[in-house]
């Protein structure tokens, strides 16, 4: 299944999705976490202060579903 | 008054400027406007700048904190009130009474741009009023004005009262009945719910009984080119409203780092004892948001608008409206003092808050006392009958009470965490979580070393804002102790960087503003088309050795003998959590001090050189030093760059 991870500043760096939509669409396995998924593609978990999903905050055991728009963002400057 | 400060002004209209300055004689009452030297804005920028310089100058060495010699300072800098990326802030300083040198603290809100409209960058307060008095600016118009009914009222109070005293379009800075009784961590509050936090300065302020500061700018900033800081301001408008970062920090603000902090290993929980807290969904950013969440609340010319303006309605509790708790509330009054439900958070910011007292030394310290409460070192007896209990509401409430009205006990705490310790004695001070008296933020720096290299090396005292290194502890290792320290010095250089020109450094840290649009916007502003960030970065340099020369210069030297954390945080394992087993030792804490003094041009003693120094162009402060014997000779040679930016494994 195909879902679509959004990301800026550092994280992009890893993701790599289109500069201006910032976003890119990735497979993903049935039943695979947020963390898998990211691990799959190379983007470190760790550096995922959390992530978002219709702005609602889900966590790294999250399953994304089919379509799914997975915004993340880094722990970037702590406040 | 009026007349004669109108006639003083000599309207040098410094572009980006307010373009005066204001020196206030609280004991006669006297109020000075002086024009702004155009020498003195381009070398020290404004905000923390003027601040340093102001106190460095100007508090003889063995000044009382609380006393008459002391100056609290107030300064919006550069970019404040000016139609940038984005100039919302305002700095307080004075000498700490935690920290017992340099001072400051920033405050968002629209007091600092106000204070620019009314035409002023800077205002001097001198000496201790006879009684409580306000300072009453709209425009020219200055005076001292008798603040008898508004003493004794709580911050939120006193600044509904002062508003509907003079008007909705003053804008307040107050301080609440800790302030008023010294309470070394009291804050100054401004637009219900924001504070210039740390270090004190509402001590200072109720020192001097000073309650208040009331301004009302009708004018606007000269700005050199308008239309082309037009253009620059929208490009980021435009572009940073669809960044990915944008609409969870508009929804949650920092609330939301609750849940990343405690998965990652650095949550402080039960006075710092683990850093991982079990129940910590219930205070993350969601609850807040669909619990108690009014309005979002912004700074002046903000659109990230991270305030989160909340209603809390507790069993046999008054309803109330808070702003917050953003994350370092949430877990240093969070986690760390046991509450899990983000009503009691909501509730004790609002305490904290009401009384003038800064959330995080706040949070912390009283954590402290709980600690000591539950291994028997604080008896109920000295709490008035009470208990000090893990996420007790009334407990809590019952001893900050006791803290702002200085009974019992309650005293020790008032003079800060240290004293506290020695009068507690069983050796509780190896549990406080402080560096030079100052409370830690809320990140525990056993699971990230650099983390906790930035608090023993902040200038003033234990403070993220400084140096926030989470992300490259992760990313490098967090048991990786070597190489990471020429990154906290480049940090202490960036971040403390926009408290001097007075803008939102969240622009830069969330959303990708970068420091160069920030330098552009200055350049646009002031006309200062030489303006580069070599020269930014140099002056946040000579800052920050001005600042270590201040500190030893009151402090006694040599440096590195005050940088070192409490026992705890070099002794004891973290015991639970995903930080499970993080553990630091002495030998690590010298290997980082040791890089950090070499990346500085510091002796190994912690001691600015007079390389260093000289090379600032601070040589009467090498001199001041050696006059003192607290000049440290080079242990390697002078570093050109001091600091080093950090790039992720990916770039
Ligand atoms: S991001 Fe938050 S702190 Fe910064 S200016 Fe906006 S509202 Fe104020």
């Amino acid at each position: 299944m195909k879902i679509v991870l959004k990301a800026g500043g550092m994280l992009a760096d890893y993701l790599k999705p289109d500069p201006v939509t910032h976003a890119r669409e990735v497979e993903a396995g049935e039943g695979q976490t947020l963390r898998q998924i990211l691990e799959s593609i190379g983007v470190p978990p760790g550096h995922v202060a959390m992530a978002f999903v219709d702005s609602n905050i889900v966590h790294l055991l999250y399953v994304p579903k089919e379509g799914e728009v997975v915004t993340l963002r880094p722990p970037v400057q702590g406040g | 008054m009026g007349d004669a400060l109108a006639t003083q002004r000599e309207g040098t209209m410094l572009k980006g400027f307010g373009g005066s300055s204001l020196r206030v004689n609280l004991r006669t009452g006297q109020v000075q406007r002086r024009p702004l030297d155009p020498a003195f804005a381009r070398a020290w920028l404004g905000g923390r700048g003027y601040v340093c310089k102001v106190l460095y100058d100007e508090v003889p060495r063995d000044a009382d904190p609380l006393g008459p010699l002391n100056r609290l300072v107030v300064s919006p800098g550069v970019m404040s009130g000016n139609f940038g990326p984005t100039g919302s802030k305002c700095c307080f300083g004075a000498v700490s009474p935690l920290t017992g040198a340099h001072g400051d603290s920033t405050v968002g809100g629209h007091f600092g741009p106000e204070l620019k409209f009314a035409g002023y960058d800077l205002i001097v307060f001198e000496e201790i009023a006879q009684g409580p008095v306000y300072l009453f600016v709209d425009d020219d118009r200055v005076e001292l004005r008798d603040a008898s009914k508004y003493w004794g009222k709580g911050t939120i109070e006193a600044e509904e009262m002062l508003k509907h005293d003079l008007g909705e379009d003053f804008e307040i800075a107050a301080i609440g009945p800790a302030g008023e009784s010294m309470v070394t961590f009291a804050c100054i509050g401004h637009d219900f719910g924001r504070q210039a936090g740390r270090c004190g300065v509402g001590a200072v302020m109720g020192s001097k009984r000073l309650k208040a500061i009331a301004v009302r700018g009708t004018r606007s900033v000269p700005i050199h080119d308008l239309p082309g800081l037009k253009e620059l301001t929208m490009g980021v408008i435009k572009r940073t409203s669809t960044h990915p970062n944008m609409a969870p920090w508009q929804k949650f603000g920092t609330a939301m780092f609750v849940g990343w902090s405690n998965e990652h290993g650095v949550y402080p929980t039960h006075n710092f004892q683990t850093t991982y807290f079990e129940p910590y969904a219930g205070i993350d950013g969601q609850p807040l948001v669909d619990k108690l969440l009014v309005s979002n609340k912004a700074c002046s010319g903000c659109w990230m608008n991270c305030g989160k303006y909340a209603r809390v309605t507790l069993p046999e509790k008054p309803t109330i409206h808070v702003e917050g708790p953003e994350y370092e509330t949430g877990s240093l009054c969070g986690g760390n003092c046991g509450f899990d439900k983000i009503e009691e958070v909501a509730y004790v910011n609002w305490v904290c808050d009401q009384t003038g007292i800064d959330t995080m030394s706040g949070g912390g310290f009283v954590a402290f006392g709980m600690e000591c409460y539950e291994k028997g070192f604080i008896t109920r007896e000295q709490l008035e009958g009470h208990e000090l209990r893990w996420g007790s509401v009334d407990d809590f409430e019952h001893f900050v009470d006791m803290i702002v009205h200085r009974r019992g006990i309650g005293d020790w705490f008032a003079r800060g965490i240290v004293y506290a310790a020695g009068q507690i004695g069983h050796d509780s001070i190896r549990f406080t979580a402080q560096v030079k008296g100052q409370g830690m933020s809320g990140y525990d720096g056993r699971g990230a070393p650099a983390m906790l290299l930035s608090y023993m090396t902040a200038d003033i005292g234990a403070h993220h804002n400084r140096s926030w290194t989470i992300t490259m502890d992760e990313d490098l290792g967090k048991a990786v102790i070597k190489g990471k320290a020429k990154v906290v010095v480049y940090l202490q250089h960036i971040r403390p960087f926009f408290d001097v020109v007075s803008c939102c450094r969240l622009f830069w840290g969330e959303v990708d503003v970068t420091v160069e649009e920030h330098i552009e916007a200055i350049r646009l502003m002031t006309g200062w088309s030489d303006f580069t960030l070599e020269e930014a970065m140099r002056l946040s340099d000579r800052l920050w050795n001005l600042n270590r020369a201040h500190f030893l210069e009151r402090n006694g030297g040599p440096g590195r003998k005050h940088d070192y954390p409490p026992a705890r945080f070099y002794e004891e394992a973290v015991p639970s959590g995903p930080g499970k087993g993080a553990r630091l030792t002495m030998e690590d804490l010298d290997v980082m001090l040791d890089e950090y003094y070499a990346a500085r041009g510091w002796s190994r003693d912690g001691n600015p050189s007079r390389e260093i120094l000289e090379d600032l162009g601070l040589p009467e402060t090498a001199t001041r030093l050696e006059t003192l014997d607290l000049l440290g000779p080079l242990m390697a040679p002078l570093p050109e760059v001091r600091g080093e930016r950090y790039k992720p494994k990916a770039f």
